[in-house]
């Protein structure tokens, strides 16, 4: 019983992270129906960011703050050239993210090298239901839950959350009321950017990230985005939360390395399944 | 208020408008008809600034809004927040009056817009419209898809908000007998050109009209003189 | 379909091909960029017509490789003979696995395909038989009959007659019935549907085409390395063949030959600029990354038909402006 808890908690917690990447997909599918291949970049170029901040003697909060901050601003650069010129079709976006991603793992590596870094987080243990969980592990869970509450806030009371979701919702009529769409797409992904590198930061401290790892970030986000259908946030919430017990669960009782075939797996089951919802979401 | 002056778009290689020439003065009620395809919405988008001239110019001495055709919902936003989204051009999010002057949607307010009637969705896109606070009201066939009951209705709350607000109208409208009785004035158009246009009173009798409208068909004479029978309010 | 190449062309390009491996003294650029060909011809079918982003073509590769590593080292198979399966069976696990997947579209595909070769690889470390953790080697050399072979340059010229097969092949089911409901396909799903086009059915078919061909080239990879194991098909190689087909141009016969040459070329030179004395040791992947991403965000923005069709359209314009 312990054993089961323990994978509860940790799993928990990993799948905190995966929801987080997970929103960042939402909210750049949600206004321009894009899937942005280079979620992962966002998460690796904060961690080198805050690591190097960190190095500098710039505070712990500050350092990590500043490295998202500089990511929302690459993710409006990302979104720059990936939503192109007018009548760009999303899946050229979608490989046009992906030599992103791959142009970033240059840019990566030309800065701060190969290998995986792993910045200092908080130390020590909690004790939860039993079970010993690292400080740094529940500080995910924890900030993960207040984006996720300040991103539903942000989309249904706020005037310009209203005007993001409008403007996927129905661009044309988005233009006519004056609502700049293009804009509305930038500001997406710079959303994107700081909700990645959130993620990275977070993650980074208990799991080495370098410049290869974005791959499996971006997956495990996806998959968690897809529990949402690419547009809900607090199904993506509960996807990454179930992406990272199911995780778990298999490492602990089955074999480690199946880790990923689980969730890729699943991540297939729920896409195929809701493959009709899909079609009807994508013709609207 | 509304100058248009010999106005050429071009979508691509083709002429949508070929040189068309409006005024419309503040307050004023006009309505464009003709046949499929002849440039009618073209023309409503070149007014709101959504298509650009090749050449010729549109002026404005105030604000426009457009009621689009086919009413371009946000159908899984509430009502209240289509409405609210219609003021972002003027940040304007007080539904006060907008309401007022259509009460029939403040018991709609909190549902989805996309599970809304033609007709309801129809109120939803004027009173859109509205929050902009414009001076000119561009509507996009108005009728389309709805029942005579409802167009009727609608006509009411248009001839209100000119009256009251004095707020000008330009309607593209299908249903010419519906066009003839809301604006005083009708402006034909087919084939990106302007064949005729003056009172709608005269219009109704007009060879130009038959010949843009029913072409063919050999519309009897009853039909006709029933056209010209139909009253205008002014 | 756009306007084929002058048979001028083809034909010098041909003698090129032939000519090559008998000036070269190692071949393995060579056949990697031949077998890239044919798995990007495919992979443009599938992308040009079924209008899907496959970013997994890697484990049809896989698959392919794979029987001829069983087959030959498991069940005895003579090389001829597991060279053939492999296509068939690279097309029959497309095919099962390409029902439930292709209900996917658009982006949902292009991850599923990526899940689909990442849940190979897994297979392949996990399970022994496939390889495990150490992959397979002593894969016997290619040969028929009494005949095998000793050394690179067969498989040279292996890997053009299989491109050749292949180029045929795709002309022939272009031309075909399959085709125009292949074509049908490309432009309107559900126009397509309306006509009486199984569209289901046709896309799972070109799906297990594109698969077919990859399997191909995983077979001769197998046979030429000789060595396979789950890291011989990283994500980054498929998405390499991506790239490859948008800049050839998707939909079109020539667009992966065009593509293949072209890209690999690039990558050459820019391997041989990077591994340059006076450069640091990170020069190199750094310039390969920040080339493939370049390459990629460049063909997709500007030249989003790719080269093929575009040359092909520029000299139309040329044709028509002298004509007119």
């Amino acid at each position: 019983m312990k054993d089961f808890l323990t994978y509860l908690v940790t799993g928990i917690t990993l799948g905190a992270s995966f929801a987080l990447i997970g929103s960042g997909f939402v909210v750049v599918h949600r206004v321009t129906r894009i899937v942005n291949f280079a979620q992962g970049s966002f998460a690796i170029i904060a961690t080198m960011l805050s690591a190097s901040l960190l190095r500098g003697r710039l505070p712990h909060g500050l350092a990590e703050a500043a490295a998202v901050l500089v990511c929302g601003v690459v993710g409006a650069g990302v979104g720059w050239v990936a939503l192109g010129r007018r009548g760009t079709h999303p899946l050229i976006s979608l490989i046009v993210t992906l030599g992103l991603s791959i142009l970033a793992s240059a840019v990566i590596i030309l800065l701060w090298g190969q290998d995986p870094v792993s910045p200092p987080g908080l130390h020590g243990h909690v004790t939860l239901l039993g079970v010993e969980v690292e400080r740094q592990r529940l500080l995910v869970l924890v900030i993960t839950l207040l984006a996720f509450a300040a991103l539903a806030l942000f989309f249904s009371r706020t005037y310009l959350g209203k005007a993001l979701t409008a403007s996927a919702s129905n661009p044309y009529a988005a233009r006519l009321v004056g609502i700049d769409v293009r804009r509305m797409g930038l500001l997406a992904f710079a959303l994107a950017g700081i909700l990645g590198g959130l993620a990275g930061v977070l993650v980074a401290p208990s799991n080495a990230l370098s410049f290869s790892s974005d791959l499996a970030l971006a997956l495990s986000g996806f998959a968690a985005a897809v529990f949402g259908g690419l547009s809900s946030p607090g199904r993506t919430l509960v996807g990454g939360l179930l992406l990272g017990v199911a995780g778990q669960l298999t490492a602990g009782y089955l074999n480690g390395s199946y880790q990923t075939t689980v969730a890729l797996l699943l991540m297939l089951l729920i896409m195929i399944a809701r493959s009709r919802t899909f079609v009807a979401e994508e013709a609207k | 208020m509304l100058r248009i002056d010999d106005l050429v778009v071009r979508y691509g290689a083709a002429v949508a408008l070929d040189g068309v020439s409006l005024h419309l003065e503040a307050g004023e009620m006009v309505a464009l008809v003709g046949p499929n395809g002849a440039g009618k919405s073209t023309l409503l988008n070149a007014v709101s600034g959504l298509v650009p001239p090749a050449s010729g110019s549109v002026t404005c001495e105030g604000r426009i809004a457009q009621v689009p055709e086919g009413r371009q919902m946000f159908p899984d936003m509430t009502v209240e927040d289509n409405l609210v989204l219609g003021g972002w051009s003027v940040r304007n999010r007080d539904l006060g009056e907008v309401l007022d002057l259509l009460p029939d949607l403040v018991r709609l307010r909190k549902l989805k817009a996309g599970r809304l009637s033609g007709g309801q969705q129809q109120m939803v896109a004027i009173g859109r419209a509205l929050m902009a606070k414009p001076d000119l009201l561009a509507i996009d066939e108005l009728s389309l898809g709805l029942a005579p009951l409802v167009v009727a209705e609608l006509a009411e709350h248009l001839r209100f908000l000119n009256s009251e607000r004095g707020t000008a109208i330009l309607l593209v409208e299908q249903e010419v007998s519906l066009a003839f009785e809301l604006c005083p004035r009708t402006c034909v158009l087919e084939a990106g050109r302007v064949v005729a246009a003056g009172p709608s009173a005269e219009l109704a009798e007009s060879e130009a009209v038959r010949r843009a409208y029913f072409g063919d068909l050999g519309v009897s004479d009853e039909l006709m003189a029933g056209f010209a029978g139909t009253e205008v309010h002014s | 379909m756009t306007r084929r190449p002058s048979t001028l062309l083809v034909a010098v390009a041909a003698v090129a091909a032939c000519l090559a491996p008998l000036v070269l003294s190692d071949q393995t650029f060579f056949v990697h960029t031949v077998l890239a060909a044919i798995i990007v011809t495919g992979l443009s079918m599938l992308m040009g017509y079924a209008g899907q982003a496959s970013l997994g073509q890697g484990a049809f590769v896989a698959v392919g490789a794979l029987t001829v590593t069983l087959g030959t080292t498991r069940w005895g198979l003579p090389p001829l003979v597991a060279l053939l399966l492999a296509p068939l069976a690279a097309g029959l696990f497309a095919t099962v696995v390409g029902r439930p997947l292709l209900r996917l579209q658009g982006h949902y595909l292009a991850f599923g395909t990526l899940a689909l070769l990442l849940m190979v690889q897994t297979a392949m470390s996990s399970i022994d038989a496939l390889g495990g953790a150490y992959g397979v080697s002593g894969i016997p050399a290619f040969g028929i009959g009494g005949w095998t072979v000793t050394d690179q340059r067969p498989y040279a010229y292996l890997a053009l007659i299989c491109l050749a097969v292949v180029l045929w092949s795709s002309a022939r089911i272009v031309d075909s019935r399959f085709g125009r409901s292949m074509r049908a396909l490309s432009g309107s799903e559900t126009a397509a549907e309306s006509a009486g086009i199984a569209v289901g059915w046709t896309k799972v078919g070109v799906f297990a085409l594109s698969a077919a061909f990859a399997g191909v080239a995983g077979a001769v990879t197998a046979f030429f390395t000789p060595y396979v194991s789950a890291d011989s098909f990283p994500p980054l190689e498929s998405f390499t063949y991506v790239i490859m087909a948008v800049v050839g141009g998707l939909g079109t016969i020539w667009g992966g030959v065009v593509g293949a040459v072209v890209v690999s070329v690039l990558l050459q030179v820019l391997n041989n600029v990077s591994s340059q004395p006076g450069l640091p040791p990170t020069a190199a992947p750094i310039i390969q990354y920040a080339a493939y991403g370049t390459v990629l965000i460049i063909a997709l923005l500007f030249l989003p038909r790719g080269i093929v069709p575009s040359v092909g359209s520029l000299h139309l314009r040329r044709r028509q402006a002298a004509t007119a």
